[in-house]
């Protein structure tokens, strides 16, 4: 006996393009749907692994010191201001405090860097609390500084293709004329590490006269430890400014928010959109076949049974298009992802789009969730159809 | 010779058509991930091409590597030419190589093309503009890290080159730094920084062979 199954698929082959292009309405819906909200789970997972990979939660600098890279080399070095190295040990007295480091960051110029030269930045780093800290960088070649007074360095990955140094080259630290043998490259990390150069900090003190001095403290607190309350009492320390990276994180997050409600709203669009289409094509679908259902209902059909099976035909768009959607977000995610970068004003390393069964099986519920309620008034309209008015085809035309 | 996507009705275009986009997006965003051997720009090509090639009106820029014009074969052929493998971590067969078409209005007058080159101290970027014969119109150094790079920088050392082409440094045997022909006659201007001089020479014979290989110079 042939199933109500069976009669929607066929009832859908009749019209082979118009079903085509729901299907593909319902996928389209579907793959943005998908990608919006892996973007949603993948940006914050990817956001927190780069500043996990900061090693540290807090940064403490004197006030109006600039503490990014970028900063450094737009200002060539010239708005750096200092504290005192005995800053660290008043840190490490806190309770919340689990391990600290301390950075002194500098910037030459270098006359042969293109036509009118350009800013080299070099990070004077203490080997044992830095690398204790950031244990996410591995090293391509070589390893730290043999000692903390070494002319040695450890260049990122990006700096070291730049300047085309291996484990054993020397590099030249110009301005100051200092030459530094290169102990080890490390691993792309896809963070501003890449591009820097890292020297020993009483090297980088001595080179650049600046002996019991740093610009930057990096603190890593205590599981569980609060974070509000060390930086109110860090903000007691004379002439320091604190930097939370969670602050920086929530920052970020808020900036970011604004294009996800944009994307949740033409996600929203695409939806109605595949919602009216899926309408669309199941009420001509039951206009077409007026006079069919009429006849059907003259052999005994019940209107429950008309409706059933125009419900069925829903169901049938839905889960095709459905599946179709969440294989074409799964194909095309380092696409999604390259798109969203393109737009977005920061973007941290790592998949921005993140996939997984629990995300597939949320969408696919919804999209047949709102498929079928967009099948339930083409459904209701053909269970309500008169069948002697069908059959002499007064009534609908 | 129409492909069979063509001449097909259309019902059966949509997947053929389907299938090349994503084929399309495959191979661009494969692109987009590799994370391939750093290349040579200029740093600021409106000016820097002006000033190379006074009398060009405009550029196109075009990327290539040896990878992709020809392979291992290509790279021994160059190897081969240079007289020396290409060595390091940073110079291999996948590095990708910027070609800057100069052009007067329409009409195609000469490339420039630059390359690096491991120095003493750190990387050397070392820049041709050629004719369309492969002669050399200009030598520039964007970037090297030296005490005395000032002075390999110099204009003056660059006139050197002026006019010498591929088949001079064929002279020129870049693991001895034994010169004949005119390349003999190329002086260095600071005797201690003769590692960086060597690699600036070596540099220079690269470029003219890869340029050679990737566009034909042949006059």
């Amino acid at each position: 006996m042939i199933t109500k199954f069976q009669v929607a698929y066929r009832n859908l082959l009749r019209k082979k393009m118009r079903t085509m292009l729901t299907i593909i309405g319902i996928a389209l819906s579907a793959w943005v749907l998908v990608s919006l909200l892996g973007f949603n789970r993948g940006y914050e997972i990817s956001l927190n692994k780069d500043i996990d990979n900061m090693g540290f939660q807090l940064m403490v600098m004197a006030k109006g010191c600039p503490y990014e890279a970028a900063t450094l080399m737009l200002k060539g070095g010239t708005g750096l201001r200092y504290i005192k190295r005995d800053v660290v040990d008043e840190v490490m007295r806190e309770p919340e405090v689990e391990q600290t480091t301390p950075f002194l960051m500098a910037a030459v110029f270098d006359p042969n860097k293109g036509e009118s030269g350009g800013i080299a930045g070099y990070f004077g780093v203490e080997p044992k609390s830095f690398s204790a800290m950031k244990r996410s960088l591995k090293f391509r070649q070589g390893k730290w500084f043999t000692d903390e007074n070494a002319y040695e360095t450890v260049m990122g990955y990006e700096a070291a293709e730049l300047e085309q140094r291996e484990v054993g080259d020397m590099i030249l630290m110009p301005e100051k004329n200092v030459q530094f043998k290169v102990v080890g490259i490390l691993d792309r990390t896809g963070t501003q590490d890449d591009g820097t150069i890292f020297i020993p900090l009483k090297t980088a003190q001595k080179i650049f006269n600046q002996p019991d001095e740093i610009t930057t403290i990096g603190i890593k607190l205590k599981s569980g430890a609060d974070s509000a309350r060390l930086e109110e009492k860090l903000y007691k320390l004379p002439d320091v400014q604190v930097v939370s990276l969670t602050q920086v994180k929530d920052t970020i997050m808020s900036l970011i928010s604004t294009a996800k409600v944009m994307v949740l709203s033409i996600a929203l669009i695409a939806i109605l959109i595949a919602m009216v289409g899926v309408i669309n094509t199941i009420l001509a679908s039951v206009w077409e076949r007026f006079q069919e259902i009429g006849i059907l209902k003259t052999i005994g059909a019940m209107p429950w049974d008309i409706f059933q099976l125009i419900w069925t035909e829903t169901l049938i768009l839905c889960t095709v298009g459905g599946i179709l959607g969440v294989i074409l977000a799964l194909v095309l995610a380092r696409v999604t992802d390259i798109l969203i970068r393109s737009v977005l004003p920061y973007a941290p390393g790592g998949g921005l789009v993140v996939i997984d069964w629990k995300l597939v099986l949320v969408t696919l519920a919804a999209i047949l969730g709102i498929g079928l309620l967009s099948g339930v008034y083409p459904a209701w309209k053909a269970g309500r159809i008169r069948p002697l008015e069908a059959i002499r085809g007064e009534v609908g035309r | 010779m129409h492909s069979e996507s063509t001449t097909s009705r259309t019902g059966k275009k949509l997947p053929a058509l389907a299938a090349a986009v994503l084929v399309l997006l495959f191979v661009l965003t494969g692109n987009g991930t590799a994370r391939g051997a750093v290349g040579c720009d200029l740093n600021d090509p409106d000016r820097d091409v002006a000033r190379l090639f006074p009398e060009s009106t405009g550029y196109k820029t075009i990327y290539t590597s040896v990878l992709q014009k020809g392979g291992e074969k290509l790279l021994a052929k160059v190897e081969s030419r240079l007289g020396d493998k290409f060595h390091g971590i940073y110079e291999t067969i996948d590095v990708p190589y910027t070609i800057y078409e100069i052009f007067t209005n329409k009409k195609k007058v000469g490339y420039i093309h630059g390359v690096n080159q491991k120095g003493q101290f750190g990387g050397i970027q070392v820049f041709l503009a050629l004719d369309l014969e492969g002669r050399i119109k200009a030598f520039y150094i964007q970037k090297m890290t030296s005490q005395y790079a000032g002075k390999l920088r110099d204009a003056k050392f660059g006139r050197q080159f002026t006019g010498l082409t591929g088949k001079d440094f064929d002279h020129y045997d870049v693991i001895s730094g034994k010169a004949a022909g005119k390349i003999e006659g190329i002086r260095n201007p600071v005797p201690e920084a003769e590692a960086d001089f060597r690699a600036a020479l070596r540099a220079a014979k690269k470029n003219l062979v890869l340029m050679d290989e990737f566009v034909d110079l042949t006059p």
